[in-house]
């Protein structure tokens, strides 16, 4: 049985129930999608690490030692030191945070906005849904960066602009895909059923179609963590994302860290590698999720 | 066909329009513009205001908005794509060597993708949750995950201390030179490539899973492997049109977003004129380029809508 | 017969070592090949700002006058165009001889009705036409032409810095007849009389320029011809340098860049440094809480380790020297012993951060105050001079929260005094007090002087160094604006001077480096050994 089926069954059953089947999901999960778990775990790890950063990081980010500039790895830094003197691993560590932050904010942000446009849209149909997808097709025209930038530019750098100028573009791509998987529902039954009985516009979007689009959504929203990491790392690169002193991974990789790329690779390569990992594992992660919802793809 | 080849047709205006709307006035509420961007900073401070006034009503900026809006409409309508701000060329000139360049590498990176999704797509379905399905996609998201701009860095640190080589620094048009012109697009190609190859093969991946459950698959699959291979190449055709479709939205991208690759590899491309535009807060040569990767995402859009409904009538009547 | 035997044997020996001797004696050919970080908007010197402009066009003009190429600190004026000149015992007439048989690169003669049309545009501009550096010559009152080889300017006021101003690299001679036709005509095109002249303009790509065979001075200059590459990405920059591609590149390169290519190349590489006009400076706005408080101020310039930074900051950015108002090792700069004394110069960084906090508690500051401080967007150095500001300010309990602002925006927000403290910076072409000190006059009299202050004492100090001819005279009235302007007032913060690091190909000969990347850029007296 299809994992799907089972979560979406869990809509309106006794508390305890339900509980017991997620845990039988998640335990099918992990044993038949390895990856995915794999996924799940790095991603798992992240967060803890980025939640007790105050608590596991060795020195204050923030914190200069102009005696110990481009110190190699080796006690007592134990990924070494960048150009002002900063302790790599506490900036990596607190850099997850940042990571998080941005990423899930903006993806959630974008991913939440989106479903919530294409099931509008969906629904209404007519002339609503032939403005909102023009509206879309618009927004989507832009190329990715080009659109982040133009939103920097407007708003200024810093991390909640930042956030905002990755979750915009992450609407429309969010919309497309959740109003497809909407005009679907809104051929069924059940919610002529829901409006014949007189149920308004909200209650029915709320009750029937948002839940029904949750496997989408999510695929979308897991998509997303990956990308908004990458566009956060790429925009810090440009000089227009998050700024200095602040740790995060992309504003480590620019700067010295590509300047001393010879002889102190490691201000460079941990924090690429950071960013790697951490995609990698949202993509994973995402990817196994898709294949376990998509009910086309149930191996009988 | 033909009343919804016209429909998506004429739907492309209005996307168009929004378009340039959209960056016309989003250029303008951004804060700073042209006359300050050349003027202020440096020996700035011996520039007056009057200077900067005078610059300014040269420029037509001092106009209303309405009006800027209608100059460049109409001269869109004449095929006059406008004069750039910061430089005084017309944008044709500005985007001529550049867009060349863009295309060469979307199309080299396309075809890069395209090579490596295919086979390793196939090959993940064919052998689904089997370790050589999990290598594929390991090294497919790998692709994904990398940041770009730390792959370009690598390589081209790798080529420089491993082989003592450096690609070419200028860029020669293929028909002028070909062997130079590779010898600099091939490593940006290779790398882009590599990454877009990420999503054309998950998409091969799933579409081909798809097509290998249908009844008529499997019963081939009962009879025996001679009939299997015949039935796979059936396979194979019905999963390409999801494939060709990622390929062509990715492709329509290519063009303008491959800022940072632009950087690292010292490509003088369109993304790269993309920044410095918007950085000189060049209206008139942002507001084309936006127009045009706008025209030619739309464009691809057009030609996979209508290809699609060709293959499967059922949209057609939506 | 001997004696012939022997003057042939001894010409003989003298042939044999001549190779040795000939190394220095300059070699023809060649084509100079370097990088240029950003292009030129317009081909207009009068009219534009950026370097991206200097490096491939100076080498097709002249100037009347031009910084001696050959003077490492990049301040004495010598003949371009111009052969001879004197200046009338009041200091108000300069009268420069040009030279004979300069030929504009179309063939034409080049007269003083180019010099004073040239000139006439940059000082006394028509409508719709742009001169960037206009306001340097406002004590030009007229420029006058009385015959073909003969230019006077006649002043209003004696200026000592009036010779440095004609020196100027951006004072491309045009021709008169082409700017009688157009003004606009030099904005994209080029015809000068420089030692080389236009091949093409490949936007985006690249810059060639070609040997003038006709060139005014004979026997100059060297190279067959130049090859500006337009590389936007340091990186690629050094990339290029490091496979070979390119020779040199005229801004700067970083420390760590230097210290790659000193490894990869060794001794294929040399390397020329120099201090460097350029400094960035922190602008308080005066009109902001508590920054009016001249305590709070000085309190600012006091949390900084300026020696200390000189030390470290030096190995991962292009910043070293210590420096007051002028360049190290100009003939205004600071004498060490006095540079000292100035506050947040001390030796003892305790006691100036003791003094800091006392200053803070008095002037009701709490600890751990925080405010906003805007920094450009631009890479080399404004985030490292960033990150160590608000590293020191943190040491005196101060909590500073940095909002980077792109380029093309930086400057709105600073213009309307919408800022508490702000990054600013100045690069000059020319290492002259005039130039040098000109932004720290009051708001009234300079606009471009964001601090928001009137200060009447400093601007008439200004003046009178302006105006005061004896050297030591001048000095003096330098000495006392310094001391106001960074000790007494605190007007401004003085982070680190640039430092100018240009490691090149040892095949690159007869260019010297300057404190400035806007001078020596003809290429006249370059040369490419083998």
């Amino acid at each position: 049985m299809a994992v799907t089926d089972r979560a979406l069954d869990t809509l309106g059953e006794p508390a305890e129930r339900a509980e017991r089947r997620w845990l039988t999901a998640s335990r099918d999960f992990v044993r038949r999608r390895p990856l995915g778990a794999l996924g799940a775990l790095v991603i798992v790890i992240m967060s803890v690490v980025a939640a007790l950063a105050g608590v596991i990081a060795p020195y204050d980010p923030l914190a200069t030692d102009y005696g110990a500039m481009l110190g190699a790895p080796g006690a007592p830094h134990w990924l070494g030191t960048d150009a002002f003197g900063r302790d790599v691993l506490s900036r990596m560590i607190y850099g997850s945070r940042t990571a998080l932050l941005v990423g899930l904010g903006a993806s959630f942000f974008g991913a939440t906005l989106g479903a919530l446009l294409g099931v509008a849209s969906a629904y209404f149909g007519g002339r609503v849904d032939l403005v909102m997808e023009r509206f879309m097709d618009i927004l989507l025209s832009f190329p990715l960066i080009i659109l982040a930038l133009a939103v920097v530019a407007v708003l200024g750098t810093g991390i909640v602009n930042v956030t905002l100028a990755i979750a915009i573009p992450m609407v429309p791509r969010c919309a497309r895909v959740v109003r497809s998987t909407a005009l679907a529902i809104r051929e069924m039954p059940y919610v002529d059923a829901a409006r014949a009985a007189g149920f308004g516009h909200g209650r029915i979007i709320m009750r029937h179609m948002l839940p029904n689009v949750m496997a989408p959504y999510l695929i979308m929203l897991t998509a997303f963590l990956g990308q908004a990491i990458l566009l956060e790392a790429s925009l810090s690169f440009l000089g227009l994302g998050v700024q200095e002193p602040t740790a995060a991974w992309g504003l480590m990789l620019r700067g010295a860290a590509v300047e001393f790329a010879e002889t102190a690779p490691w201000m460079a390569f941990f924090p690429g590698l950071a960013i790697s990992l951490a995609v990698f594992a949202f993509n994973l992660f995402g990817d196994s999720l898709r294949d376990a919802l998509d009910p086309r793809l149930r191996t009988q | 066909m033909t009343k919804y080849v016209v429909k998506r047709l004429l739907l492309m205006i209005p996307t168009l329009i929004g378009v340039a709307v959209l960056i016309f006035l989003l250029l303008r509420v951004v804060p700073g513009d042209v006359v300050e961007a050349r003027y202020v900073g440096g020996s700035g401070q011996f520039s007056s205001k009057e200077v900067m006034a005078a610059e300014r009503a040269r420029l037509g900026l001092d106009r209303p908005l309405w009006t800027q809006f209608g100059t460049w409409m109409l001269g869109l309508l004449r095929g006059d794509l406008g004069i750039s701000m910061w430089t005084g060329a017309p944008i044709t000139e500005e985007i001529r060597l550049r867009f060349a360049l863009s295309l060469q590498l979307a199309v080299m990176a396309t075809v890069v993708a395209t090579l490596l999704a295919i086979p390793l797509g196939i090959v993940a379905a064919l052998k689904q949750d089997s370790w050589t399905d999990y290598a594929v996609r390991v090294f497919s998201i790998a692709g994904l995950a990398m940041p770009s701009f730390w792959l370009g860095i690598l390589l081209i640190l790798g080529l420089l201390i491993v082989f003592r080589w450096l690609p070419p620094m200028v860029y020669t048009p293929f028909w002028v030179d070909p062997w130079q012109n590779l010898a600099q697009l091939i490593w940006p190609a290779l790398a882009v490539g590599y990454r877009y190859s990420a999503v054309a093969t998950r998409m091969t991946r799933s579409a081909m899973l798809e097509v290998l459950r249908e009844d008529y698959i499997r019963t081939a699959k009962a009879k025996g492997l001679w009939l299997k291979l015949i039935l796979v190449r059936h396979a194979l055709k019905n999963a390409m049109l999801p494939v060709l479709t990622v390929i062509g939205l990715e492709f329509a991208f290519l063009l303008g977003g491959l800022v940072v690759t632009e950087q690292v590899f010292n490509l003088n491309g369109l993304g790269l004129l993309f920044v410095e535009a918007i950085a000189h807060r060049d209206y008139t040569l942002t507001q084309a380029l936006v127009l045009l990767v706008a025209f030619v995402f739309i464009l691809v859009n057009f030609l996979t809508d209508v290809a699609y409904a060709w293959l499967d009538p059922r949209i057609r009547y939506r | 017969m001997r004696r012939v035997t022997m003057v042939l044997a001894l010409l003989l020996v003298a042939a044999l070592t001549a190779p040795a001797v000939a190394q220095d004696k300059p070699r023809y050919g060649g084509e100079l090949v370097f990088p240029v970080p950003s292009e030129p908007p317009s081909y207009d010197g009068h009219r534009e700002e950026t370097f991206g402009l200097i490096h491939p066009i100076a080498p097709h003009y002249n100037t009347l006058l031009r910084v001696d190429p050959t003077d490492p600190t990049g301040t004495k004026p010598v003949g371009d165009l111009a052969e001879s000149w004197t200046v009338s015992k009041d200091g108000l007439v300069y009268t420069f001889k040009l030279r004979r048989g300069v030929k504009f690169h179309d063939g034409s003669e080049m007269t003083s009705k180019d010099v004073k049309a040239s000139y006439d545009k940059i000082i006394f501009p028509p409508q719709g036409v742009g001169s960037s550096r206009k306001g340097q010559y406002q004590s030009v009152e007229v420029v006058e032409a009385p015959d073909p080889q003969t230019v006077r300017f006649r002043l209003k006021w004696p200026e000592a810095s009036f010779l440095l101003a004609v020196s100027s690299p951006w004072n491309f001679i045009y021709k008169a007849d082409i700017l009688a036709k157009d003004m606009h005509w030099y904005e994209k095109n080029i015809m000068g009389t420089g030692p080389f002249t236009f091949v093409e303009h490949v936007k985006g790509s690249h810059w060639v320029g070609k040997k003038n065979p006709n060139y005014w001075d004979k026997g100059k200059p060297y190279l067959d011809g130049y090859r500006a590459l337009f590389i936007r990405n340091h990186a690629a920059q050094v990339a290029a340098i490091r496979g070979e591609r390119a020779h040199i590149q005229f801004r700067s390169f970083t420390p760590a860049d230097r210290d790659n290519l000193k490894q990869a190349l060794g001794d294929k590489i040399t390397v020329q440094e120099s201090p460097w006009d350029c400094i960035l400076m922190v602008a308080i706005n005066h009109e902001k809480k508590p920054f009016d408080d001249k305590r709070v101020r000085r309190a600012l310039t006091l949390a900084l380790d300026r020696w200390g930074a000189s030390q470290s900051l030096s190995k991962i950015a292009f910043v070293k020297e210590v420096a007051g108002v002028q360049v190290p090792g100009t003939p205004y700069a600071t004498p060490p012993q006095e540079l000292e004394k100035l506050a947040g110069y001390w030796k003892d960084v305790n006691k100036s951060r003791a003094e800091a906090r006392k200053l803070l508690k008095e002037a009701g500051v709490p600890d751990g105050f925080s405010f906003v401080f805007k920094n450009r967007g631009t890479p080399m150095p404004y985030e490292p001079l960033a990150v160590w500001l608000i590293d020191q300010w943190r040491q005196i309990g101060l909590n500073v929260r940095q909002e980077v602002i792109e380029p093309a925006a930086y400057y709105t927000p600073l213009r309307n005094g919408d800022f508490d403290l702000a990054m600013d910076f100045q690069c000059g072409y020319i290492v002259e007090p005039d130039l040098d000190m000109y932004k720290f006059l009051s708001t009234d009299r300079n606009p471009a002087n964001y601090g928001r202050y009137k200060d009447p004492v400093l601007d008439d100090l200004y003046l009178k160094q302006g105006r005061a001819t004896d050297p030591e005279e001048r000095k003096k009235y330098i000495r006392q604006f310094e001391r106001r302007l960074l000790d007494e007032e605190v007007h401004y913060l003085m982070t680190l001077q640039w430092h100018r690091i240009i490691p090149h190909s040892a095949k690159v000969k007869g260019w010297q480096v300057t404190p400035s990347h806007y001078l020596n850029n003809q290429l006249d007296t370059v040369w490419l050994a083998q």
